[in-house]
């Protein structure tokens, strides 16, 4: 397998390859009578350079796909591919070695290492792989999230939108080939999700990142180019350039 | 409230085992103690018990307050065996007689003892094999000299009187020692009464054994054995009589009870700072579940209840299963015993009702006393901390009170220590170092959190170079708690400063006394007869001048005198050498003519006599003699009689006397071999003469202390075992609390080898933290004890043991992390991000 070499399709927006693919997805939690099926066999794929939303009621699957896809859990059926790297089937090691040099990550809470301060934060992964941080690039994502001043600053001393900003920059570092973000603005007030969603859509258009983002929230979801939408472990419809209103009126079709 | 806690409890079991075992292994160390020496002392008991069960009444030497003794002769042992009532009488004999070995020369250290075994009922040695002696032909010997020296049933043996005359014996049989460790020591040979008082050339008896006739019950007898007696002897009932001895020996094992008790002590205040630490950080991670009870509705008494409770319960269990331990390590520590071929009993190993309640209330009360603190922080939770979504990092500023209260016990600390160092050495300065060093800890153990954050950077320092992102990780992850980290490391602390301090002393000193034996005069050979002074004839020093191989012969006589009003005192000479000049702290050798003496420093305190004044010895053969004192000399450095006399006026004070010691030095360039050779050679024909040389002298100094630095360390091992469980218990609660930030890690990348090594290097640097503060404390104080005990001390810092100390400590450490460690790698990603 090759994970290392030169990462993702920086900047190749439009027609280029896929970034992430799934086929025939599945994933059973438990065995017997306790079995959840949280997926039961989703295809889908994203475009590089594409902003992707992930919706659906609660419990419907969105973060065991999102999981599944990130090589945080395996999968119980189906194929997933990071670019050319084929998920299934690799060990532990590989594929802490694949998320290291291909994946970025935005949680909803707990992004950040206590013990760091915001700029360390944001080198963590480059550190973690023994990469350089390229200084351009450092000083743009951090111009660009607005972190000049607070760089200094351990978690504890920023507010949770800012937090979330130093986990925005930090999965935007290391080129990624894609960055999943499960409900980044979910502890957030309006005014600093709106924030954050729009430094994601921005990365997007400028920087050319790929980005899967799962959200329960019509208005986040309306950042993306393109909707998703789950139900019961099953990819159930699929929305492009959303507006909130288009993506409410998804949700309440699918929930009737 | 009741039900909540017991239920926290049963969903942590592992947790609570960890904690437990710390209590535990204190409880059992106490109680282990108790188990041996209750063990050993009923054992004792029942021996002595049973010797005096054959024996009715008993007429001992009686006291007069003094050291002096009314004897106890053969006519008042006719006198007794007339009194009515008296089925028998017979009188015990105890002196020395010098065993020969099959090499010719005396065996042991000291003469073999002589006992008399009395036939009949009254026989209280126990004859193992073969015969008591019937006549003046037979001997029987104590089982173990028979097996050392390779002696059986039916041999001859040798055996000097106590004028060193050769007889010949036949050895009729073996016999126990039983309880008597004076006879166990020196070993012992039985003749009959007469033939034991002949050898032994004793006059008197040690006792007379008295049994009564048919139906005079013991305490009859003894008024009537009282009356004949007199004042001449104490009369006591057997039974009385074993009571005593049973009793006397008894405070021997309470020694050895307390000095176990006091390394039982150390390893429970280990312990209790391993349980308040816990404790802690329980209630730290708890915070939320508190809060959410206090939201509830439950008062602060029910929070800090429910805490305590808790504890309660871990003191209780740890308690009880410390018990057990102590019962297992009692009964090892006898099998131990039992396997050096010592004869200690070991029947009947039991918990006493004693140690049980000992046990329990050491046990649950330090725990309860060790989770106060906690209990108190818990109840501070207010009831809003549940509405939070993430723990707080508990943030860490010195306090003005704490910096101050470290100071006032640094300030004390080190002012006592110093009025020690500087005091004259002795008791009195050893306790002030110590109260110094005790001062010091406390100002340590407030500083602690201080001192976190400096010395885990520098002990980081490399590590967090070598290992890259792990490495410094851990590094911060060392510094982020920094009570929490003092407090795990204290407790290392603790076992490594005692450590250190041991070694520093044992080594300390090792060789100041190798650095007085040489600096003194470096002795090669030295020849000293076995038991009595002045018993090595004067041939045997002058065939040594005869010998070639050696380079110069100086033999030391002595005999004890009166000096003014002073008691007495050890009065002698030494004959001259070509290269023998002793060395004077005061005057000179030179002046040691007729009529004046030289004074050993401590003899010139006693007498308050300086170089110039007169001193009055009484001798045995000129009457009081008037002596002027010219030299002064370093006592203890000296193999010189503390009274010093020159050689020539010996002989006219105390007559020929023989040689006590006889020191050789070996020319230059003469084998080894040879030259000890040539001194055996020379001593053969005399079987007391023992030769020694210097490195053997040396060597059993040597092994002396390495047993003694081996018992300790052994000893100390378990408080430092108990601190390596708080290390893992502290990492493993810690590896707890950071699930969500491994998790997170680990999704950016970091694999589990790194995760692993993360928490490793974490322990490392807690574990070297702790020990390089008890090397600096040990070594200070070390350092401090020695100047206390002697003058001249030569300090020695064992530089190789203390790397190895700090060395040991960190890969203990990292021994202590590889569960906690493993049981983080292991933790799924997504599960870990959920939790919390
Ligand atoms: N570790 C797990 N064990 C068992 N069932 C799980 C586990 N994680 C998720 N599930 C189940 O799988 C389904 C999908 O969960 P999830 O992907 O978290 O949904 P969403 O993120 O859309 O709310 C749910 O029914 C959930 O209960
Ligand atoms: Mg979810």
């Amino acid at each position: 397998m090759t994970i290392t070499g030169e990462v993702g399709a920086w900047n190749a927006r439009g027609n280029a390859a896929p970034a992430v693919v799934a086929r025939g997805l599945t994933k059973v939690y438990g065995q017997g009578d306790a079995a959840v099926h949280a997926l039961r066999g989703v295809d889908v794929s994203f475009e590089t350079g594409a902003f992707t939303a992930i919706m659906g009621p609660s419990g419907s699957g969105k973060s065991t796909l999102m999981h599944c896809l990130a090589g945080l859990d395996a999968v119980s059926g189906g194929k997933v591919h990071i670019g050319d790297v084929e998920l299934t089937g690799l060990n532990d090691k590989q594929l802490t070695l694949l998320r290291r040099e291909r994946i970025g990550f935005i949680f909803q809470a707990f992004n950040l290492l206590p013990t760091l301060t915001a700029e360390q934060n944001i080198r963590l992964p480059l550190e973690i792989s023994g990469r350089k941080a390229d200084q351009d690039l450092f000083d743009r994502v951090v111009e660009t999230v607005g972190l000049r001043d607070r760089l200094g600053h351990k978690p504890t001393e920023l507010s949770g939108g800012q937090q979330q900003r130093v986990a925005v920059a930090r999965a935007l570092i290391s080129k990624p080939q894609v960055i999943f973000a499960d409900e980044p603005t979910g502890n957030l007030d309006s005014r600093s999700g709106a924030e954050v969603l729009s430094f994601l859509r921005t990365s997007v258009r400028e920087l050319g990142q790929t980005i899967v983002m799962v959200t329960h929230d019509p208005v986040a979801a309306s950042y993306a180019d393109r909707v998703i939408f789950l139900r019961d472990g099953l990819l159930v419809s699929e929305l492009m350039r959303p507006s909130p209103q288009s993506v409410l009126d998804t949700l309440m079709k699918l929930e009737a | 409230m009741l039900k909540t806690t017991l239920a926290g409890l049963r969903a942590h079991k592992l947790r609570l085992l960890l904690t437990s075992l710390a209590i535990m292994l204190g409880v059992g160390f106490i109680a282990g103690t108790f188990v041996l020496t209750d063990t050993i002392e009923a054992g004792f008991r029942q021996k002595f018990a049973a010797a005096a069960d054959k024996i009715d009444v008993v007429v001992l030497p009686a006291e007069d307050g003094g050291r002096e003794q009314q004897a106890v002769g053969a006519e008042l042992l006719e006198k007794v065996r007339g009194v009515e009532g008296v089925a028998d009488a017979q009188g015990i004999v105890r002196g020395t007689a010098a065993l020969i070995g099959k090499d010719g020369k005396a065996v042991g250290d000291y003469p073999t003892s002589a006992v008399s075994i009395p036939d009949g009922r009254l026989n209280r040695t126990e004859i193992t094999g073969g015969a008591a002696p019937k006549s003046a032909a037979e001997a029987v010997l104590d089982e173990n000299t028979a097996k050392t020296r390779g002696f059986a049933v039916g041999d001859r043996i040798t055996v000097l009187d106590s004028k060193n005359v050769k007889h010949e014996f036949t050895l009729v049989g073996l016999f126990d020692v039983g309880v008597d460790q004076a006879l166990a020591y020196s070993g012992a040979v039985g003749f009959t009464t007469d033939t034991a008082m002949k050898m032994s050339g004793e006059k008197d008896f040690r006792e007379i054994d008295v049994a009564a006739a048919e139906g005079v019950t013991a305490e009859t007898l003894r008024a009537s054995v009282a009356a004949a007696v007199g004042a001449r002897g104490e009369v006591k009932t057997g039974a009385k009589h074993a009571e005593e001895l049973a009793a006397a020996n008894g405070a021997d094992t309470k020694m050895l009870t307390l000095g176990l008790l006091l390394f039982g002590l150390v390893a429970m205040f280990v312990a209790a700072l391993v349980i308040y630490n816990t404790f802690n950080i329980l209630v730290a991670q708890r915070t939320r579940e508190m809060a959410l009870l206090r939201c509830i509705g439950a008062t602060r008494r029910q929070v800090f209840g429910s805490i305590v409770l808790e504890s309660a319960v871990v003191g209780l269990i740890s308690s009880v299963l410390g018990l057990l331990t102590g019962l297992g390590l009692g009964a090892g520590a006898l099998a131990v015993i039992g396997r050096t071929g010592l004869d200690v009993p070991t029947d009947g190993v039991a918990l006493a009702p004693r140690t049980v309640a000992i046990g329990m209330v050491l046990g649950i009360v330090v725990t309860i006393a060790a989770a106060l603190l906690p209990a108190r922080a818990a109840t501070r939770v207010a009831p809003i901390a549940a509405l939070r979504s993430q723990v707080e990092e508990q943030t860490f500023r010195t306090g003005v009170v704490r910096v101050v209260f470290a100071g006032l016990f640094l300030l004390a600390g080190v002012g006592a220590t110093v009025l020690g160092v500087t005091q004259e050495p002795g008791e009195a300065a050893l306790f002030t170092v110590m109260g110094g060093g005790a001062l010091t800890f406390l100002a340590v153990l407030i500083l602690g959190p201080v001192l976190v954050k400096p010395l885990s950077a520098f002990v980081g320092w490399l590590p967090g170079r070598l290992f890259g992102v792990p490495g410094r990780l851990a590094v911060d992850n060392s510094q982020r708690n920094p009570k929490r980290s003092a407090t795990t490391t204290v407790a290392l602390t603790i076992g490594v400063t005692l450590m250190t301090l041991i070694s520093v002393l044992t080594a300390t000193l090792r060789v100041t006394y190798n650095a007085k034996l040489d600096e003194q005069f470096p002795v090669d050979y030295l020849v000293a007869s076995q038991g009595d002074q002045g018993a090595l004839p004067r041939a045997l020093a002058e065939d040594l001048r005869t010998r070639p191989e050696l380079a110069s012969v100086v033999a030391l006589r002595a005999a004890s005198a009166k000096i003014g009003g002073n008691g007495e005192f050890e009065v002698g000479t030494f004959t001259a050498a070509a290269d023998f000049t002793p060395k004077a702290d005061t005057g000179s050798f030179g002046d040691l003519k007729p009529g004046t003496v030289a004074l050993a420093d401590y003899v010139v305190k006693d007498l308050k006599a300086e170089v110039g004044d007169t001193i009055a010895v009484k001798t045995t053969e000129d009457g009081t003699v008037r002596l002027k004192v010219v030299a002064t000399f370093l006592g203890e450095n000296a193999l010189l009689p503390e009274v010093t006399v020159p050689e020539q006026d010996f002989d006219r004070y105390f007559g020929p006397l023989g040689d006590g010691q006889i020191i050789a030095n070996v020319k230059d360039g003469v084998a080894e071999e040879s030259a000890r050779k040539a001194v055996e050679a020379a001593a053969q024909p005399y079987p007391t003469a023992k030769v020694a040389s210097s490195t053997e002298i040396r060597g059993e100094f040597d092994e002396a202390l390495d047993m003694m630095l081996m018992i300790i360390t052994g000893l100390l091992g378990l408080a430092i075992l108990i601190s390596l469980l708080g290390i893992a218990n502290t990492l493993s609660l810690s590896v707890h609390e950071r699930t969500r930030e491994s998790a997170l890690l680990r999704a950016l990348g970091l694999t589990r080898p790194q995760l692993r090594r993360m928490l490793s290097v974490e322990a490392l640097v807690l574990g070297i933290i702790g020990a390089l503060v008890g090397v600096a404390l040990g070594a200070v104080f070390g350092w401090a004890a020695t100047t206390t005990m002697t003058t001249g001390v030569v300090f020695q810092l064992p530089i190789p043991q203390i790397l190895a100390f700090v060395a040991l400590s960190g890969l203990a450490g990292v021994v202590a992390a590889v569960l906690p460690a493993r049981r983080a790698a292991r933790a799924s990603i997504v599960g870990s991000l959920a939790s919390g």
